[in-house]
């Protein structure tokens, strides 16, 4: 039987889809959300501190004044949204290894109550960006989630538009959250609380992506090129990628190696020490596993490959030549974003500064001239290998007016104080863990020759309920965004961000 | 005169022209009213008891018991859960040596409270919390009243020495002593500063209050998602812990709740009925004041104040009489159960209880008397009844036929005479049948209280005897003389398969389990298919397993099993962490599982006959060991409350017999006259009478027995499902007692009556 879908049965399947997942209900009730997504007009929180997410009204923009005194707009130069850590999943793959959740940090990522409904949260995100009107949007790394060739298909799908089929395999959805699964350690919607019986049909049934309808700017991300974030692909996770066997439960005895502990710098996607995944996949294969469909939709891709594939969606001014995705794009006339590709090409999450880069960064803050200049990354630079070099280069650099970055899933914004006026980190939050919210950055000239970030964050406008859901489990997931606060505080979201005027020496 | 003053004098003086009678009705309304109190004591006091308790200890939404842990690692894993209001830790030290007032015991648990506060899911009845120093010890109310401890008594704890009693407190999350096994709370912050600081302090329990408890599902989700690292974990929620304490006592008490109403229902027709006999009593006054122009209204309201004059001391007595016989055995009970008493929350109830006490007979009196003041003048002085005479009924208290001397003699004449006032038969016989029904129902329940301690059938083991026999000889074993049921019972050790430290008593029957045990169901249905189980309710929760959710078991040789749950049942065994599963799929992974031959013995079979047989066999039979070894000291206070209800209910049935039988005296005056006047003495009155009583008592017996075993029992016997199975039909030894209790009752009824009839004058009973 073909694969492939006519319009009316998809048109059928949707519909069908959109009804059974408003059947399971979503805990819609009193005020609407803004159907922007701008939290400036309204959010989500919970006030009564009872799990349950409500709408609130919007956060109103703070100035922060830390490294100049807040002046007058003049004059916007860009407009641009920051969404990161899309983690758009194949939940049915066999080369996930959600079991090791069970051990605690730093392997709490390895499942989440909601990531069968990523490539939904991704398309609520871009609903909310193209209400922005922004000029382009910068994707901030960790498009993928286990570096599969599906899942770049589908959040390619997803930013292009058309028909977004999630999932692997013949049912789509085969994996630990079925019912049939007796594991308490996974969140079960047809069965665990809250209910939601038939989400998982409905998280895999095709659906119609807009598009994002803009140009976007691709960062690399550890994901996007690594299994779980962490490994190199092997014979071992490509053959289990594809194949027939998945890991569901902890293998017996399996346990963490005295002293393995989550560092304060690590990200939440993945764990720190490169190698660990691959140790324990390789002990569990000993162990008992669950027969799955097979499906070679599910090939792991090779750095070059994804590099090449996003690479294709970048338009840049100036790249360097190889396979890594460091360049730089213009927003406007007056905003230039350099790009770093900080992914490790050996394994591990954590941002690595490669001989070369100092040197083509060093370039490209002297070519500026007078525009300001954003440094995006996917890891923060100053949590990365050698970042200390790069961001000695930025500190020296009058133009620099942010740098910009993911993988931490947090919301945070720091200023960095220079001799040469200093720029602000700022940092988004994921999509995939809560507040599973995109960035709006506008720049705006100011009085006095300065300059302004106004930010605010974006939150996802569902598809359907599915969207809704998944902001739903994903605050009431005990080992995601909601208890390590990645939602940050006030001054971490919706702020003016000043900056006084460049000052060359 | 004004009318109202008229009629309080026309009631005055109708009191004091039947002193006698009066007293007597006052007496019913006082049993009527002492039963009502009784009722009101037990149904509230226990009804609302957890509710109270929880209340007043501010009981968490969940309790959560593990393997010891380190406190903060703890505390960040509940910090991160949703919808937590609060939490508080503690450790729960088991068989600790404790001794005080010349008391010991080396079974105690110890409390210790990690960081002591305000909400520790206890209320401290008397004395103070603990704080961060000091040798303090915080005793449970069931063991200080058992032991008699007073605020400021040294208390031995083996490992700290002397300790003193800062306060009693009641934590609802157990049962009390002696129910329960002796509890005491204590500071850990005060014990370090006695002893030093721990370098890595445990806790093993958590208590945690949720801000919306509707959520308290969500929450569970949570929790075991993040319960890595944790073993032996073990939730209990508000309404699960209810259910435990229900297991160890909720049966008695949902069962004398029911009584309670059921008493209550006795009462009120009861004190209706005597109402009603005082105005028939009436009628040929009634009739005269109507003939010399008393108005209806007036004759009304005059018989209603007589009514409510005897009521209200004989209301206020009954209800004072049955609080005090009862309070203090149900307090009692609220403390085992550690339930704080209502104290005055009863007094509403009470006072309820009082008016209806009061207003029943008054409203009792006023309707008949309303009702017969508006009949014919010239027929109330015939005497006609309230209602309207069937076919067969005759006038002026004649004779039934053309003389007294009939077939069947006395007895006969006294059964068709109390025969012809039908409507009164049948309303007498209901309530003596209602009061039957009800002895009867206390009598199979003081029985099955019994069985609690000592049956393990009460609490879902319908098997008595475990015969050590492969499973080959289940049939000969089945042939065994009072041997109803046998079959192979399979039981093994497993584990759940994710690492959850979960450990389950898998038991595997080759057929039918609920022949042998069949504990009740919370959800679901019965296990069918090969595939499927049932599973206790602590292991559903502890899994977040329902109906249709697979069960996976890890057994011994490493194989796992995998079914289907079909239901979830209210077990006690292992904190219900019990899979019943059937033969087939245990003896698949694990062929040599080991077994003993369960049986099930037919009612009335000699346990040592059968038990000689089996050991003929080679067996080494063991009888099942007593599932509630703690119960004595409850059962002997439900003892107690279930004397103090017989016996209201016993003196329902006199009261009911006495007034039935004066009745019948009354409006047959002149045939007794007659008999009298005819030589016939104290005797012909009995013989007479005995006839009465005979046809209200024989049909009310019929139909007492017909009631508690078709309906009653099985009503009750429904509602205690949840807890136990109790078959609370009367058996024959039940029957044969109450049978004997209304003979004596009705015996009494008929002297007395009789003995009074005696003392009248024939020559009155011939005027009339």
């Amino acid at each position: 039987m073909s694969g492939r879908i006519g319009r009316r049965a998809f048109l059928g399947r949707a519909m069908a889809g959109m009804g059974a997942a408003a059947l399971a209900g979503c805990g819609a009730g009193g005020p609407l959300p803004a159907g922007s997504g701008s939290t400036l007009e309204s959010t989500w929180g919970d006030p009564t501190g009872d799990g349950r997410l409500r709408v609130l009204a919007g956060e109103p923009l703070i100035a922060r004044a830390e490294l100049s005194a807040p002046a007058a707009d003049v004059g916007v130069l860009a407009t641009f949204a920051h969404l990161t850590d899309a983690h758009v999943l194949d939940a049915s793959s066999p080369a996930r290894v959600p079991f090791l959740r069970r051990l605690g940090p730093p392997f709490t990522s390895t499942f989440r109550p909601q990531e069968s409904l990523t490539a939904q949260v991704l398309e609520g995100a871009l609903t909310a960006v193209r209400a922005l009107g922004a000029e382009l949007v910068v994707q901030g790394g960790d498009l993928l989630d286990n570096d599969q060739g599906n899942e770049l298909s589908q959040a390619r799908s997803v930013l292009a538009g058309g028909i977004v089929t999630p999932g692997s395999g013949p049912h789509r959805y085969y994996g630990v959250q079925l019912a049939s699964d007796p594991d308490p350690f996974y969140y079960r919607p047809d069965v665990d609380a809250p209910r939601h019986p038939g989400l998982l049909q409905a998280a895999v049934r095709p659906f119609l992506a807009r598009g994002l309808g803009l140009p976007w700017v691709p960062v690399l991300g550890d994901h996007d090129i690594l299994v779980a974030g962490e490994l190199v692909p092997t014979p071992v996770t490509r053959a289990l990628a594809v194949g027939d066997r998945a890991l569901w439960e902890l293998p017996p005895g399996l346990t963490l190696p005295p002293g393995f502990r989550l560092q304060a710098t690590s990200s939440p996607d993945g764990p720190p020490a490169p190698g660990s995944v691959h140790e324990f996949l390789i002990r569990a294969l000993a162990g008992p596993t669950v027969r799955v469909p097979v499906d070679l939709t599910r090939r792991q891709l090779t750095a070059g490959e994804v590099v090449a594939e996003l690479r294709t969606a970048a338009a840049p001014t100036s790249t360097r030549t190889g396979d890594r995705l460091d360049y730089a794009v213009d927003v406007g006339e007056r905003v230039r974003l350099i790009v770093l590709d900080l992914a490790r090409r050996g394994g591990g999450s954590g941002g690595l500064v490669v001989a070369g880069q100092p040197a083509w960064l060093a370039g490209q803050l002297a070519q500026a001239g007078g525009q300001w200049l954003i440094i995006v990354s996917h890891q923060p630079l100053a949590e990365s290998a050698a970042g200390g070099e790069l961001l000695s280069l930025l500190d020296r650099s009058p133009q620099v007016l942010a740098t910009l970055c993911g993988h931490t899933h947090r919301n945070r914004i720091a200023p960095r104080a220079t001799a040469a006026g200093g720029y602000w980190q700022i940092e988004t939050a994921s999509l995939i863990d809560y507040p599973q919210q995109a960035r709006a950055l506008r720049i705006v000239a100011t009085a006095g020759g300065g300059v302004a970030i106004r930010t605010w964050m974006l939150d996802h406008v569902g598809y359907g309920p599915l969207g809704r859901i998944s902001r739903e489990l994903a605050y009431l997931d005990a080992e995601g965004g909601r208890p390590q606060g990645f939602g940050g505080g006030r001054l971490d979201r919706n702020v003016v961000l000043y900056r006084r005027a460049a000052v060359r020496s | 005169m004004s009318a109202p003053r008229s009629a309080l004098a026309l009631a005055l003086e109708g009191l004091r022209a039947r002193r006698r009678r009066a007293v007597l009705s006052g007496l019913g309304i006082a049993v009527a009213a002492a039963t009502l109190s009784v009722s009101v004591v037990i149904g509230y006091g226990l009804g609302t008891g957890f509710h109270r308790a929880t209340a007043a200890a501010g009981l968490p939404d969940v309790i959560v018991r593990f393997d010891p842990q380190a406190a903060p690692r703890v505390a960040a894993r509940i910090a991160a859960l949703p919808d937590v209001a609060r939490y508080a830790l503690r450790l729960e030290v088991t068989n600790v040596g404790i001794g005080a007032r010349g008391h010991q015991r080396g079974d105690a648990v110890a409390e210790v409270l990690d960081a002591p506060g305000t909400h520790q899911g206890y209320a401290v009845l008397s004395g103070h919390d603990l704080g961060d120093r000091g040798s303090d010890v915080l005793v449970e109310q069931g063991l200080a009243s058992a032991w008699g401890l007073a605020l400021g008594d040294p208390f031995y704890v083996d490992g700290l020495g002397p300790q003193r009693v800062v306060g009693f407190a009641e934590g609802p999350d157990d049962v009390g002593y002696p129910l329960g096994k002796p509890r005491f709370y204590l500071s850990r912050p005060a014990i370090d500063a006695q002893l030093g600081a721990q370098a890595d302090p445990r806790v093993d329990l958590a208590e945690i209050w949720l801000r919306n408890p509707a959520y308290l599902s969500e929450v569970l989700v949570q929790a075991r998602a993040t319960s890595f690292g944790l073993h032996d974990i073990r939730f209990a929620t508000r309404s699960g812990l209810r259910i435990l304490i229900d297991q160890a006592a909720g049966i008695v008490i949902d069962l004398l709740v029911a009584l309670s109403l059921i008493a209550l229902m006795t009462a009120g027709v009861m004190l209706a009925v005597s109402a009603r006999a005082e105005v028939q009593r009436r009628l040929g006054a009634i009739g005269v004041r109507r003939a010399v122009g008393a108005t209806r209204a007036y004759l009304t309201v005059a018989h209603a104040l007589e009514a409510t004059l005897v009521a209200l001391p004989a209301a206020s007595l009954g209800v004072l009489l049955g609080g005090l016989a009862t309070v203090a055995p149900a307090g009692r009970l609220e403390t085992m159960l550690n339930e704080p008493a209502p104290r005055w929350a009863l007094a509403g109830p009470l006072l309820l209880a009082w008016l209806a006490a009061v207003l029943i007979p008054s409203a009792g009196a006023a309707w008949p008397a309303w009702r017969a003041a508006g009949r014919p003048v010239a027929r109330l002085l015939r005497g006609a009844d309230v209602a309207s005479s069937g076919a067969g009924a005759t006038t002026r208290g004649g004779v039934p036929g053309s003389s007294p001397r009939l077939r069947g003699g006395l007895v006969a004449l006294g059964a068709r005479m109390v025969a012809a006032r039908r409507a009164r038969l049948a309303v007498t016989i209901a309530t003596l049948g209602l009061s039957a029904a009800f002895v009867l129902l206390l009598l199979a329940l003081a029985s099955e209280l019994s069985s609690l301690e000592t049956d393990p059938g009460a609490l879902g083991k319908r098997y008595a005897l475990t015969a050590a026999l492969p499973p080959s000889a289940a049939a000969r074993v089945r042939r065994i003389p009072g041997v109803l049921a046998a079959a192979p019972r399979y039981e093994v050790q497993g584990a759940d398969s994710f690492d959850l430290g979960e450990t389950i008593d898998v038991i595997a029957y080759p057929g039918d389990h609920t022949t042998f045990e069949a504990p009740a169901l919370v959800s679901g249905r019965r296990l069918r298919g090969g595939r499927e189980a049932e599973v206790g309710a602590g292991l559903a929760t502890a899994l977040g397993l329902t109906e249709g959710s697979t069960l996976a078991l890890a057994l011994a040789d490493g194989s796992e099993l995998r079914l289907r749950v079909a239901g979830v049942v209210s077990s006690l065994d292992d904190d219900g962490r019990v899979a019943y599963i059937p033969a087939s799929a245990l003896l698949g992974p694990e062929p040599a599982a080991p077994s003993a031959i369960a049986v099930v013995l037919a009612p009335g079979a000699d346990v040592s006959t059968v038990l000689a047989a089996l050991t003929r066999l080679g067996a080494a039979p063991t009888p099942v060991s007593t599932a509630v070894g703690r119960g004595v000291p409850l059962v002997d206070v439900l003892r107690t409350i279930l004397r103090a209800i017989a016996i209201v209910d016993g003196l329902v049935c006199l009261y009911a017999l006495v007034q039935a039988c004066a009745l019948t005296v009354q409006e047959r005056r002149p045939a007794v006259a007659v008999m009298r006047a005819g030589g016939g003495g104290v005797g012909a009155i009995v013989r007479l009478l005995a006839g009465a009583a005979l046809a209200i008592v024989t049909p009310a017996a019929v139909i007492g027995v017909l009631l508690e075993r078709g309906v009653l029992g099985p009503a009750l016997s429904h509602l205690a499902e949840s807890y136990a199975t109790l078959p609370l039909g009367a058996g024959p030894a039940e029957i044969l007692a109450v049978l004997a209790g209304l003979a004596l009752v009705a015996a009494v009824a008929v002297v007395s009556v009789a003995l009074d009839a005696a003392r009248e004058p024939v020559i009155r009973g011939l005027a009339t």
